[in-house]
């Protein structure tokens, strides 16, 4: 394994990322795809919005299907073995339980994420009338913590009565407005990047791919619920069973690249590609599958990294019927804040990755 | 489609306010500024930054919103309206506690210091309000959009004690680094942005209930514009008025209003324009815009004698 980062290090400092004019396309390309999407509003079991953006951006020749659990589902190519790659539609969020008498409501959490990101923020309710604009409440006593006592919203309601009267009701999903914003190069900021990167790349990928050149099945999934415990992709590895070889879940590859990050491991900077998720809380890819993945890169001029991050990932529940996990992700500061940061070439890095994999693997 | 006046009734009810209604629309008329007017001021002036002491870019704004006024050499715009006795000022303080940056580090991300909070020490969690969370930033060039970096939740897993008792420190100004997505300080400076450069939270009013406005300061701008419409109401003046939005008001002194007593006074009354605010000095800071509009109606008064 010392040997391949040692590669893999190589591989990135050898590919110096100037932005010639095919990048800036490229970049942009990336751009286009991902703002509408990272603009879509999808709390884990609420991902319909997202689903549907997804599939106004396929490419006109893909059939789509979305199973019981709410999967989407592209298939390209014939024959075995299948392969899956897997980006996840949801994001973080909270969902109402209660609304009490004075009109607020009560949350709970989808996914994990530090509460305090969102009190005394605004917020947004989606109800099946539209969304609801109000706020996050900010705590009235216990100054002296960072964690904020459980959340509750404002929606300028005063009682339930008139809460429920403008849609909300237990259960509606809950988030705070959000914004795709460029930074300063090839950077961006926004909410739910993660895995709205993902999602993006697999688009991309699919709308460069050679379908003549694919030499099997390969079955492209946007699933739901990861956020709250992989249960759109168990779904599908359920349906899917002992038929896959490999499955590539395209996912975040959490990364220290901040100031305020140990560098003890998820070292991999944003805007030096894509990176190869070789072990996480989740799954660990096995080293000969690592080295094809590098291989692959060098071979189409990709800029890859190889690291370890924290994280579970869509294709560890696929293992158990014996396919192999080997993840590919792309470097996020912030993961889970409202202000995530990424580097557009990595988007397009990711892209040339599934592409690939899809066409040569 | 009930009519002005009943309308106007029926929102504030009460037999006092029917009179005063009545009289309003009676008297010499001045068209009260539309609701909906109001309500684009006051989104508007929620959405500028005022960082006390650099407040320039939202006074460069008042005053192109009100030709015939002037800054004063402390920053001040002031209009006079009226002539003679008795003289009168009415202001309204048009900063707040803000940020500037205080350091450029070599790998691009901004350290900040914290300016304002006039006598009153900043609530212990202001400054959190930041992290994770989008800035701007005011260079030469134009606005810059930046984040505050934030730990990644999943890379704390295993290394954070979660149990009873674990410590648990609000977040602070010392720990904000403003990442603008540069990857040096030459990129940074290229942008624009040096040190002093002022910084708030990216401002995105929020509108919500029954016209309830949420935004940092939204309690300051929502009664900076209703003073700014009561002037746009063109109110028969009694005597002189001296309209001031006023700078500096939170920092060491209230400077700003000092100079225009100092510049322009002595005056006869002064009145301050001030608005009701819940979850006071946090980003949702929020008024009720019906409140506004009541001191829209107020001012008028005052600026007529009446």
């Amino acid at each position: 394994m010392r040997a391949l980062v040692a590669v893999a290090a190589l591989l990135t400092a050898s590919l110096p990322y100037h932005l010639a004019a095919q990048d800036a396309a490229r970049v942009a390309e990336a751009q286009t795809v991902l703002a509408p999407l990272v603009e879509s509003y999808g709390v884990s079991g609420a991902e319909g919005p997202v689903r549907e953006a997804v599939q106004r951006l396929l490419p006109a020749w893909a059939r789509s299907e979305t199973d019981t659990a709410g999967n989407l589902w592209v298939r390209v190519g014939q024959g075995s073995p299948v392969v899956v790659v897997v980006a996840h539609l949801d994001e973080i969020g909270f969902r109402v339980t209660g609304i009490r008498d004075d009109g607020t409501l009560e949350l709970e959490n989808r996914g994990g994420f530090f509460p305090s990101l969102f009190e005394a923020k605004p917020a947004l309710v989606h109800t099946d009338q539209g969304d609801v604009a109000g706020v996050f409440l900010p705590r009235d006593s216990g100054f002296t913590r960072r964690t904020p006592p459980p959340l509750r919203i404002d929606v300028g309601a005063g009682s339930r009565a008139n809460a429920m009267a403008r849609g909300v009701s237990p259960g509606a999903t809950v988030t705070m407005p959000k914004q795709y914003v460029r930074l300063s190069g090839t950077r961006a900021t926004g909410r739910s990047f993660d895995d709205r990167v993902g999602a993006t790349a697999q688009l991309i990928a699919l709308r460069r791919l050679d379908r003549a050149a694919l030499k099997h099945q390969v079955i492209f999934i946007w699933s739901v619920r990861e956020e709250i415990g992989l249960e759109g992709a168990e779904a599908a590895a359920a349906a899917l069973g002992t038929t896959p070889r490999r499955v590539h879940a395209i996912d975040t590859f959490v990364s220290a690249d901040s100031p305020l990050e140990p560098p003890n491991f998820a070292v991999a900077p944003i805007g030096r590609g894509a990176v190869a998720r070789a072990l996480d809380n989740s799954s660990i890819t096995p080293p000969g599958y690592v080295d094809s993945l590098v291989r692959i890169a060098r071979a189409r001029g990709i800029a890859l990294q190889v690291g370890t991050t924290n994280g579970g990932n869509d294709g560890s529940v696929f293992t158990p019927y014996g396919v192999v996990d080997v993840p590919i992700g792309w470097p996020l500061r912030y993961s889970h804040s409202p202000a995530e940061v990424i580097d557009l070439r990595d988007v397009v890095s990711l892209a040339d990755m599934i592409r690939a994999v899809a066409e040569t693997w | 489609m009930p009519s002005k006046s009943n309308r106007a009734v029926g929102r504030y009810g009460g037999k006092a306010v029917a009179v005063a209604v009545a009289l309003l629309t009676a008297l010499p008329a001045y068209p009260l500024a539309a609701q909906g007017d109001l309500d684009r001021l006051a989104i508007r002036f929620a959405s500028m930054t005022a960082v006390t002491g650099l407040e320039q870019a939202m006074t460069d704004s008042l005053r192109a919103l009100f030709p015939g006024s002037v800054r004063d050499r402390a920053g001040n715009v002031t209009l006079t309206l009226g002539q003679g006795s008795p003289k009168r000022l009415c202001t309204c303080p048009l900063d707040e506690v803000g940020y500037v940056v205080g350091n450029i580090l070599p790998d691009g991300y901004l350290l900040l210091r914290r300016v304002g909070g006039g006598g009153r020490s900043a609530s212990p969690l202001f400054d959190q309000q930041l992290e994770g969370h989008r800035v701007t930033v005011f260079g030469t060039r134009g606005a810059v959009p930046g984040v505050v970096a934030v730990k990644s939740t999943h890379l704390t897993r295993g290394r954070v004690a979660t149990g009873g008792g674990a410590p648990d420190p609000v977040f602070t100004v010392d720990n904000a680094y403003v990442d603008v997505g540069a990857t040096s300080a030459a990129e940074v400076q290229s942008l624009g942005i040096t040190v002093l450069a002022p910084v708030s939270l990216a401002k995105r009013p929020q509108l919500y209930g029954e016209r309830l406005l949420a935004a940092p300061a939204a309690g300051r701008r929502a009664a900076c514009a209703a003073l700014a419409a009561a002037v746009q109401a063109k109110p028969t003046v009694k005597g002189t008025v001296v309209v001031a939005f006023t700078v500096q008001s939170l920092y060491a002194s209230d400077a700003g209003l000092a100079s225009v007593k100092a510049l322009l006074g002595p005056f006869d009354d002064v009145k301050t324009a001030v608005l009701p605010a819940r979850y006071a000095d946090t980003a949702v800071e929020t008024v009720a815009l019906a409140d506004a509009d009541r001191l829209v109606r107020d001012i008028a008064q005052w600026m007529e004698g009446r």
